[in-house]
This record gives structure tokens, C-alpha cells and sequence, in this order.
């Protein structure tokens, strides 16, 4: 019972439920091409991930690529931004970018008849964009907007404040838009660099999924792409050593719940310890069966929203547990989360419950990867991260392989002193 | 599809995040699929089942037809508050069922509470697919709602709320609607007051229950790779045995004509939140395609109006964006807005500005054009997922019509520039909207 949806979900794909066909091609100048054909709807996707992105930044350049890349969609040699936009959604579909913490991306999706104007209206955007002036202060002034509301917005402050507690001065300490200090400054000269660096085919990924043929879309990649140049100079420094405070922050702001968040660093995706890591963090945090929900919400109504995230990361990854509640049980709600952390530092968990765990992990990471856009996004991800597009298979098998001793022995050695961040409304 | 008339306005979701990311409305595509078949039981229970077999998982959703605007105005809540405990155990499952018979073998199940309407939806491997029809046939008419569950659950729907106040685009969308439908059912919040959730008694949710959840209330879908024969056979001998209640839903009366409401609340932070709302038409009238293809031109897409003129040209906010929401008996056009606060008056000055423009001038050839490509194609891409399907035709089925939602896309492509001109001047008066904004306290 325990595999059987992540099964089926990987095999699913045609009429027949065939497997889909996913291939992975490497042009010339180096850049790969992963290709998923999937008949199911009349659709296509498309992802071009380069290897960039917060992880590679400092907090002098915090924020440059995704300010890059959103930048890159507002026009480029031959087109507006207007006109992009308008090319996008004349096809049936749409373009949009953004740089997250290990990798930059331009998506794009269309109808499947048009599959060959999407590729080109994307290679156009990588390959000529104009980086105006103007263009350049418009998206500053929507990333500081942005920056700003994560900032006013009692969770992700609370989150972003917990990760700078858990990295330090580690790149991770910092969300993917950026620092305020840094975007405000960053200048096209930089942003110009910053594309040289980084948009080079041996460092970039290029997944397309939908009603496509393989060999069609590989021809017309050769053909679009073929100007990428195939490597920079541009080696990646190692990051400074992430340092968790394990310290207890209060943020007093006005706000009708208290946030309490409590974390702690991790493994790496590559790091053997990363499966049973994320079983951890279902046996808590994992729908209504996990802990915190079964004890913190059903038991004792303490909240509405609770859980616990586990991202994939290259380098150290993290577990943030949270929730939020009443100001007046705000007490209560954390000293009832750090006893549940503490309780999986001191006692194993069950086979029933490992169990039910790893059929909740399994379930969501099938479930997660059913759309075209998704299977884009997770094919050209991990492929650019260097752990290849199949990485998803081989992760669900060390899933279901994770025993309660791996638990165990991941418990006994991540969560040592959380470094907590409580949010919650000033004394009247 | 997901078109913007199908976007429910409010739709609280009981276990775990937002109800709204669970699925995107939907309807299929006919030549990816077999039609669905439709069958309505002896007892009025109506089961929409389609064979689709993009992957090895089926959805299981049951709507029911009933909603925030079925309550008395002593029941607000009741609805919502009702979908949280169908959660909490029947007479013969007990508590915990959720996690042996849908999370333990990879499932999920969630729910969602509308004005119009609440759905409980599922998504699991197929060969689940029965016992699901069973699982949900019977948290339909057996559960029960025990004391102490219901006031346990009370301190976690209060939590909901304040969770709801301090999302200020959540909380925007709800008062915008009480705004504009004041004194009329739309107007009420999906998730009630904390003063009737508080004194709520076993007795008075167990009467909305029963009243309810009866089988001419219920639709039962189910799409995948089953065997409709199957499915049907399973619903016959579970929600098909149900005894009919002699139910009629109470048609709802349209509101009056569309407000003209100012309200300025202060809330923490810095930034301002600006929405606008009119009466549009309801979702069974001519005028929801024409309306639709609209509202998608002014404020939808990246190249549609607002946006460029008041985020990249003026640089007045931060974004900007229209949504049609076409309920059963009313319609509602909203404008909504992030900005800094000292921008307020000038935003509103030219959003007013952009609808007299297409009040006026109407809309470009190739503007209708690219917004019926952007419906075919929403249309395309929620035919992806079981359960984007299921979405289409259990709203439909709850709310409208089967055969209407699976005609749309066609509707839309003919309607005309002269029509989406005429439909601005019919429901977009610039002198009579509502209009709220959110402000940062003065200091």
C-alpha cells in the first residue's frame, strides 16, 4: 500500500498509462535538453533553469538574479516587455521568471500547436534581452514593493527571520528576492555581468513537457540556443559556514495570531542522512496523522494552520516547524511544539507511524508532479543542480528504504537547540 | 474551465492550507476524453462519473448544495463550521479515518465552503475509488458531530478567522463583498462570527445537518481510470439508498441594484490595499462569456489594461488585477489593488479613467482575440488533472449546468467587441461602485 500511489503516478502519462517518454539530449555548445512527452492535454511547458540564484549571492548582491531574470521578461532586443507579454499570451499561454535559491528560471507555457513559438519567444528572452534603463526601475520598485510586504506579512517575516537565526551569514539566511540594501543599489552594469556569468550553456537546463515530439524540440533547441556560450569563467566561491544562533527571538508587531517557529539546520539533498531527514519532518509535520496536527490542533485546538518544512537544498537544509494562534495561548503552543521536537529527539517513532509517514511523502511528491509545468520545473531543477532529471526516482526509493533507526538517528543528531522566532503582538 | 466567472469568491478550506490552491476550476476537453456520464438516482442524487486515464489517480468529490447563503442570519458559519466536523468520525468510522483510509495509502482529502456551495474533495490511487464513494457517502448523512470535538474544533475555526484578519488580500476580498451585497446573503462571511461560533450548540448544527445533507442536495463525481459502471453501482448502493427529503432549495432573490459604498479601515503596515466592486450578472445569464472576456482585457494578463497603465506606465502600484466572480443569483466585478497609501486617489482616478475608456471605445480586435485564446488555453490546462475535471463538473452540476459548462469555451468565442462594449457601459458605471480601501494608521 505504502508505494503504491508514487508508483503509479510516475508510471502515469498516456491513454494507456504508458510511461511517459522523458529523454535527455546535450547540445553542442553543452546545454541540456530534457524533453517529457505527455499526450494527455493539448499543452505544453517549458523551463530554462540556469544554476543561480540566492545560494551564489552575498549580501552585497543579495537579490541580483532573480532581479536579473524578472528584468530579462521586460523586453529584449526585437520586443517590449509589452510585447513579450502580449507574444506570450497570443500563443495561449504566458512568461514569467524568477530566481529562487538554487537556480533561476524562465517559464513559459502555451498551447501545444505552438510549442515552437514558446521555445523561440524564451530563447529570445535569454539570448537578447535589452536590460533598459527604464525596465531596470520598474522591476526594482516591484521587488522592494514585494520585499516590503514579505516584511509586513507576520509569517514570512517570522520564516525569514528564523532562517537568518539557522545560516548566519551563510546565502541562505536570505530570501531569493533579496535585501532591500542590495536591490536598491544593484545597477545595470552589475545586472549585465551577473547575465554574462550565469546564462551559459554549460549551466543551463532546458525541460519541456507536453503534447511534443522529442526530436522536434530537440532540432528547433539546437537551433535556438546554439548562441549560448558554452561556459564562463565563472567559478562559485563556497559559501561561509552556516551557524544556527539556537537562539529564542520576539518580534512584537500587531497582528491578530502570534507565529511561533521553531528550526533547526539539516542534510543536504545529497547527504545519505537527507531521506530519512524528510521522514522526520513528516512524522511531524505530515498531514492530519502528523504530530503536530494530531496533537496540537485535534487535541488541544491550539491552531488552524501548522506544519513543517523541509526544502531541497544543495548545501545545509532545514526543518522549521510552526504555527500560529492566539496571542493569550501563545505560551502554551510553544512549549506544546518544542515538546513534540523533544519527544522525537527521545523516543523512536513506530513502525505504523514511520509507515504513514513516508505514504504521505511519497503520495505528495507524486501528486505534486502530475501538470506539465510541474514536471518542467522538477525535470530542469534537479537536472541544473547536478543531481539529474531522474533524481526523483531514486529519491522515492531512499524514502521507502528509511527504517526507524535512520529516524532515530536523525532526530538524535539535527535537533539539538532550535533557534526559535515568536512573533506576536505588542502589550496593550 | 477556469475562467474567471467560476473563481469561487470565498472558499475557506477546513484541514490543511488553502482550498483555493487545491485545485484550478476546470472543465475537460471533450477530444481528450470520454464525455462524462451523467446518471441521477432514484432518490435525486446526481453522479457525474468520467473514465480518464492520464494517470493512475482518481478524484472522489462530493458537493453539496449548500453554502454561506443558506444560513439564517443566526446560523452564520454554520456551513463552514459543519465541513470541518464531517472530519471528525462517523457512527461506524472512527475518529482518524482520514489518515487510515485516504493520507495512509498516499491520498489527500480537503474541503471547501463557498456562498453557493461545499465540496469535499478527494484525490487517491484508483483502486481506492469505492471505498472513497463509501467513505464520503457516509461522512454525508453519519456523522456525528460529537460535543466534545465541536468545542474543541471552535477554538480552531476562531483560530481560522484571525488567521483570515491578518491576511490583508483575504480579508479585503471578504469585506469588499459585504460592501457590495450588504443586507443581502453574499454579503455574509463564509466563515461566520466568533460570537455565533462561540455559543454554537451540538443541537443547532446537527439541525442544519440534517436539513442539508439530503440526497437532493448532493453530487457525487468521479474521475479517473475507473469503470463508470462500477462507480455508479457503488453510488446506487450507498448515497442511492438515502431516503428523499423533499428538499427544494430555496432560490435566492438577486440583490438590488449595485451599491455605492465608501469605507477607508486602517490596519498595520505600510502599504494600502484599494478594491472595487460592481453587480455583474449572474452565472446563468447571457451576459457572463461577455463579461468574462471583460474582465480578462482590463486587468487579467501582463499585457491586459490595468496593469500596463497603472503598474508600468504610471507606476501607481504594485499590481493590479480584475476578477468576475459569477455566483448563482449575482454577479460581482472587483478591482483590486496593492500601492502605497499616498497613491489611493490618483490609482482610483484612473482605474475609472481605463473603464470609461472601454465604456466609450471599446476593446481592440486583437485584445478579444488574445483573451479567448487565454480561456481556450486555461481551459486546455485544467484538463490535466482528475481532479481539475471533477472541479468543472461538480460546480457545474451544483450550481449550473453540465452541458453549459461543457459548451463555454464556444460561447466565448462568439461573442463580439460590440458586446464586451456594451457590457462595460451595463455594468461598470464609474459613478456608482464599491469601494474599500485598507490604510496604515496615521501616526
Amino acid at each position: 500500500m505504502l508505494a503504491s500511489l508514487a508508483a503509479l503516478v510516475a508510471a502515469a502519462g498516456t491513454a494507456v498509462a504508458q510511461p511517459p517518454s522523458v529523454t535527455r539530449h546535450v547540445l553542442p555548445n553543452g546545454m541540456a535538453v530534457v524533453v517529457r512527452e505527455n499526450p494527455v492535454a493539448p499543452v505544453v511547458t517549458a523551463s530554462l533553469q540556469v544554476r543561480a540564484g540566492s545560494r551564489f549571492e552575498t549580501a552585497e548582491t543579495a537579490g541580483i538574479t532573480n532581479f536579473l531574470v524578472r528584468t530579462m521578461i521586460r523586453g529584449t532586443a526585437r520586443r517590449s516587455g509589452t510585447q513579450v507579454a502580449e507574444t506570450a499570451e497570443d500563443i495561449g499561454g504566458s512568461l514569467d521568471a524568477s530566481g529562487e535559491v538554487e537556480a533561476a528560471e524562465i517559464r513559459g507555457e502555451a498551447l501545444a500547436r505552438h510549442w515552437e513559438e514558446l521555445l523561440g519567444l524564451i530563447a529570445e528572452v535569454a539570448l537578447e534581452p535589452s536590460l533598459r534603463g527604464e525596465e531596470i526601475e520598474r522591476e526594482r520598485r516591484l521587488v522592494l514593493s514585494q520585499i516590503k510586504t514579505r516584511a509586513e506579512t507576520p509569517f514570512s517575516l517570522s520564516l525569514d527571520t528564523l532562517l537568518r537565526e539557522l545560516y548566519g551569514s551563510h546565502p541562505y539566511a536570505w530570501h531569493s528576492l533579496g535585501l532591500k540594501s542590495a536591490v536598491e543599489r544593484l545597477g545595470r552594469a552589475q545586472l549585465a555581468a551577473h547575465y554574462r556569468a550565469v546564462f551559459r550553456a554549460d549551466r543551463a537546463v532546458l525541460a519541456v513537457s507536453g503534447q511534443v515530439s522529442r526530436e522536434r524540440v530537440v532540432r528547433a533547441a539546437e537551433r535556438l540556443f546554439t548562441k549560448l556560450p558554452r561556459s564562463g569563467a565563472h567559478e562559485v566561491g563556497a559559501a561561509p559556514p552556516a551557524a544556527p544562533s539556537g537562539e529564542r527571538r520576539v518580534l512584537e508587531r500587531p497582528a491578530q495570531q502570534a507565529q511561533i517557529l521553531a528550526g533547526y539546520l539539516g542534510p543536504g539533498l545529497n547527504d545519505p542522512a537527507y531521506p530519512a531527514f524528510r521522514v522526520l519532518g513528516a512524522v511531524l509535520g505530515a498531514g492530519t496523522a502528523g504530530r503536530l496536527f494530531a496533537e496540537l490542533r485535534e487535541k488541544r485546538g491550539l491552531a488552524y494552520s501548522l506544519g513543517a518544512l523541509t526544502p531541497f537544498r544543495t548545501g545545509p537544509s532545514f526543518l522549521v516547524t510552526y504555527l500560529g494562534t492566539a496571542p493569550e495561548n501563545s505560551a502554551a503552543a510553544e512549549a506544546g511544539l518544542l515538546a513534540e521536537l523533544e519527544k522525537l529527539r527521545r523516543a523512536p517513532v513506530s513502525d505504523e507511524e514511520l509507515a504513514r509517514a513516508k505514504a504521505y511523502l511519497l503520495g505528495s511528491f507524486a501528486l505534486d508532479r502530475r501538470t506539465n509545468a510541474r514536471q518542467a520545473w522538477h525535470l530542469a531543477f534537479f537536472e541544473v543542480i547536478g543531481v539529474g532529471w531522474d533524481f526523483p526516482e531514486r529519491y522515492a526509493r531512499a524514502l521507502e528504504a528509511v527504517t526507524t533507526a535512520d529516524v532515530e538517528a536523525v532526530a538524535q543528531r539535527y535537533l539539538n537547540r532550535p533557534s526559535i522566532v515568536v512573533l506576536q503582538p505588542p502589550p496593550r | 474551465m477556469s475562467c474567471p466567472a467560476r473563481l469561487a469568491p470565498v472558499l475557506l478550506a477546513s484541514l490543511l492550507g488553502s482550498a483555493c490552491s487545491a485545485v484550478t476550476p476546470s472543465s475537460p476537453n471533450p477530444s481528450e476524453g470520454s464525455m462524462p456520464t451523467r446518471r441521477i438516482l432514484v432518490n435525486g442524487v446526481r453522479v457525474v462519473v468520467q473514465e480518464f486515464h492520464a494517470s493512475d489517480v482518481v478524484a472522489v468529490q462530493l458537493w453539496v448544495g449548500v453554502g454561506a447563503r443558506d444560513e439564517a442570519s443566526s446560523e452564520l458559519g454554520l456551513a463552514h463550521y459543519l465541513e470541518h466536523m464531517l472530519f471528525k468520525g462517523t457512527v461506524t468510522r472512527a475518529p482518524g479515518f482520514v489518515e487510515r483510509e485516504v493520507e495512509g495509502v498516499g491520498g489527500r482529502i480537503n474541503a471547501g465552503t463557498s456562498l453557493d456551495y461545499t465540496y469535499y474533495h478527494t484525490v487517491l490511487p484508483a483502486p481506492r475509488a469505492i471505498p472513497a464513494v463509501e467513505m464520503l457517502a457516509d461522512m454525508s448523512v453519519n456523522s456525528t458531530l460529537s460535543e466534545k470535538t465541536l468545542d474543541l474544533e471552535k477554538r480552531v475555526v476562531l483560530e481560522e478567522m484571525r488567521l483570515g484578519e491578518d491576511n490583508p488580500r483575504r480579508r479585503l476580498s471578504r469585506q469588499l463583498y459585504e460592501l457590495l451585497f450588504d443586507g443581502h446573503p453574499y454579503g455574509r462571511p463564509v466563515i461566520g462570527t466568533s460570537e455565533l461560533i462561540q455559543v454554537l450548540t451540538r443541537e443547532t448544527l446537527v439541525g442544519f445537518y440534517r436539513r442539508h445533507y439530503v440526497p437532493e442536495s448532493f453530487v457525487l463525481v468521479v474521475v479517473g481510470p475507473i469503470i463508470a459502471s462500477e462507480v455508479l453501482a457503488a453510488a446506487e448502493r450507498t448515497l442511492g439508498r438515502l431516503p428523499r427529503s423533499g428538499l427544494k432549495r430555496l432560490p435566492l432573490s438577486a440583490p438590488d441594484a449595485g451599491r455605492s459604498a465608501r469605507l477607508e479601515i486602517e490596519r498595520p503596515g505600510t502599504q494600502a490595499y484599494l478594491g472595487m466592486a460592481w453587480l455583474g450578472p449572474k452565472l446563468d445569464h447571457a451576459d457572463t462569456p461577455v463579461v468574462d472576456l471583460l474582465v480578462s482585457i482590463l486587468g487579467q494578463s501582463r499585457s491586459s489594461r490595468l496593469p500596463q497603465m497603472l503598474r508600468e506606465r504610471l507606476g501607481l502600484v504594485s499590481s493590479v488585477s480584475t476578477a468576475y466572480s459569477a455566483l448563482e443569483a449575482a454577479g460581482a466585478v472587483t478591482v483590486t489593488a496593492q500601492l502605497e497609501p499616498a497613491n489611493l486617489a490618483r490609482a482610483e482616478a484612473q482605474i475609472l479613467r481605463e473603464l470609461q475608456r472601454v465604456r466609450e471605445r471599446g476593446v481592440t480586435d486583437a485584445e478579444l482575440r488574445r483573451a479567448v485564446t487565454a480561456a481556450e488555453a486555461r481551459y486546455a490546462f485544467s484538463t490535466e488533472t482528475a481532479e481539475g475535471r471533477a472541479y468543472a463538473f461538480g460546480r457545474a452540476e451544483t450550481v449550473w449546468r453540465l452541458e453549459e459548462e461543457l459548451a463555454y469555451v464556444d460561447r466565448l468565442r462568439s461573442v463580439t467587441p460590440a458586446q464586451i462594449r456594451s457590457a462595460a457601459r451595463r455594468y461598470l458605471d464609474p459613478e456608482r461602485y464599491a469601494r474599500l480601501a485598507f490604510v496604515p494608521p496615521a501616526r
